[in-house]
């Protein structure tokens, strides 16, 4: 195959990408070597190289991008699912009112003993051997156990001549779970406890768990989560805790300044500039990062420390 | 031999667990969707924040993005990998934004950004590394490196700047990137090497 220097130099592209096919190299080293055009592109292609090695260091997305999309993205498909689940219903049950329960009680009332208690969360604790199975469309009492939680219950058909109800929701069981840190499902269900909105007491065992170990990279975005989106600021100061011992990792110290910058509770920024400042030291970079997240904040201990930093890292 | 085996053995193993992943997924598991998500989001991100420069539509992007693979996976038939299907989606999206902001004459440049954001830190700030720029005149010189970059990255059209942006900064091969553009190898190759001679020709002249 004769080649003119217009592929040779195409060649020279995928040379600097490790792109070019086996056996090409000995014959483009060859050519370069005899002419001075595509010696000359060589030449100008490996100074564009080097000039984008000078700014490769820094292109990492901020890890407070990433936990505020990622955030983000779970609230939007939140609220999808929600939608999709009301759009589902058909439109003479949408409403769980307690009006509504009384009607539903009269159907049930009519074909099946169902005894219902229904919380103010939509939680109907099941006190009848006899209920309707959530996930099908037949009654299916036996295979619900008596100690079973049925959870986001609807009503999405009653026929009041014939009596028949289909009702859809979830089942769940009491789980009593014997595990090692170290075991995959553990965790699993501990980053489960920290993301139940519901429980602060469990979210914040399950941040003391999880802090006691924080071995892998999943671990500590829990962490890193739990410090940046908790509401209860307990399991966001021991979230902070479980992480300190990172404070000089990128990520981590983006959450820290994170928390710096936005947490309305002065005992998170103290413990979060503290932990800051006793790993990092003289780090212009990061002194500037505290200047800009601290300038507004009302606590004369932060900012004396941040001034302190910033005057020792010069 | 032993550690291509096991590399091997470990690429078998993790593409079952995501066809699984998938299918549990397509099913209407949200779980095993998050944990797809959680996969590929880091260089889904990366992408959109080198491709638009600024937070904002970065994240945008990134939502957008999950959001049309949640809305049609179920018309994922695995006939690429997953990997390729939601870079596809990622670049997609991206080059819409492109196109939008070139349509309403919105060019953001980081210095504009800047300005209509002062509360927060100039990206190439953000960028700028802790270790290598902890020498001022490395930093001033890195800084200007930077600035030099961005201007030439400007010159580029859209494909050619996808295909520099897949192929420099995320490392996929060419041939993924060609699959990704849902075209050849070879017309990816044709962009890079347009995109090089285009980048050589700007920071030599600058």
């Amino acid at each position: 195959m004769n080649l003119n220097c217009r592929d040779y130099q195409h060649q020279i592209t995928l040379f600097f990408y490790e792109e070019l096919p086996e056996g090409i190299r000995p014959e483009l080293e060859v050519h370069i070597r005899e002419c001075s055009e595509c010696k000359e592109a060589f030449d100008s292609e490996r100074a564009l190289h080097s000039v984008f090695a000078e700014d490769t260091t820094g292109w990492d997305v901020p890890s407070d991008l990433l936990v505020e999309s990622r955030k983000a993205l779970a609230d939007e498909l939140d609220r999808i699912e929600k939608k999709r689940s009301w759009w589902r219903m058909p439109a003479f049950s949408v409403v769980f009112t307690p009006m509504r329960l009384l009607e539903s009680a009269a159907l049930v009332a009519m074909g099946l003993a169902l005894g219902v208690y229904v919380s103010n969360q939509q939680v109907v604790r099941l006190n009848s051997a006899v209920a309707a199975n959530p996930a099908s469309v037949e009654s299916q009492s036996s295979t619900i156990p008596g100690n079973s939680t049925v959870s986001n219950l609807q009503i999405i058909s009653a026929d009041p001549a014939t009596g028949q109800v289909e009702l859809a929701g979830e089942v769940s069981q009491p789980l009593r779970f014997h595990g090692k840190m170290e075991d995959d499902l553990t965790r699993q269900l501990l980053f489960s406890a920290l993301r139940d909105a519901s429980n602060p007491g469990s979210r914040l065992k399950a941040v003391d768990l999880l802090s006691q170990k924080p071995t892998d990279e999943s671990v500590e975005e829990a962490l890193i989560n739990a410090l940046v989106f908790d509401d209860d600021a307990g399991v966001r100061m021991r979230a902070l805790e479980g992480l300190r011992k990172f404070a000089d990792e990128q990520h981590v110290q983006a959450a820290f300044v994170h928390a710096l910058q936005n947490d309305n509770i002065a005992g998170i920024r103290i413990q979060a500039i503290n932990a800051l400042l006793d790993r990092n030291a003289k780090d212009p970079d990061l002194a500037q990062k505290l200047t800009e997240a601290t300038k507004s904040d009302d606590n004369p201990y932060i900012r004396t420390k941040v001034l302190q930093f910033v005057g020792t890292s010069r | 031999m032993e550690a291509i085996l096991k590399r091997t053995a470990q690429r078998v193993h993790d593409s079952e667990d995501e066809k699984l992943l998938i299918e549990q997924a397509q099913s209407g598991d949200r779980e095993a969707f998050e944990q797809l998500v959680r996969r590929h989001d880091r260089d889904i991100l990366r992408l959109a924040f080198h491709m638009l420069g600024n937070r904002e539509e970065a994240r945008e992007v990134f939502q957008e993005t999950f959001l049309k693979a949640y809305r049609s996976l179920n018309r994922f038939r695995f006939e690429s990998s997953f990997y390729t299907w939601i870079y596809r989606i990622a670049t997609n999206v991206s080059l819409d934004h492109l196109r939008k902001r070139q349509t309403l004459k919105e060019e953001i440049s980081y210095e504009s950004y800047t300005e209509s954001h002062p509360d927060r830190p100039a990206l190439k700030d953000t960028l700028a590394a802790t270790t290598y720029y902890s020498n001022p005149e490395r930093r001033l010189y890195g800084k200007e490196v930077g600035e030099k970059i961005q201007d030439a990255l400007k010159t580029l059209s859209e494909k050619e700047r996808l295909v520099f942006e897949l192929r420099h900064y995320q490392g996929l091969r060419l041939k993924m990137i060609g699959e990704i553009m849902g075209s050849t190898e070879e017309t990816a190759k044709n962009y890079l090497f347009r995109a090089t001679q285009k980048l050589r020709s700007y920071l030599t002249n600058v």
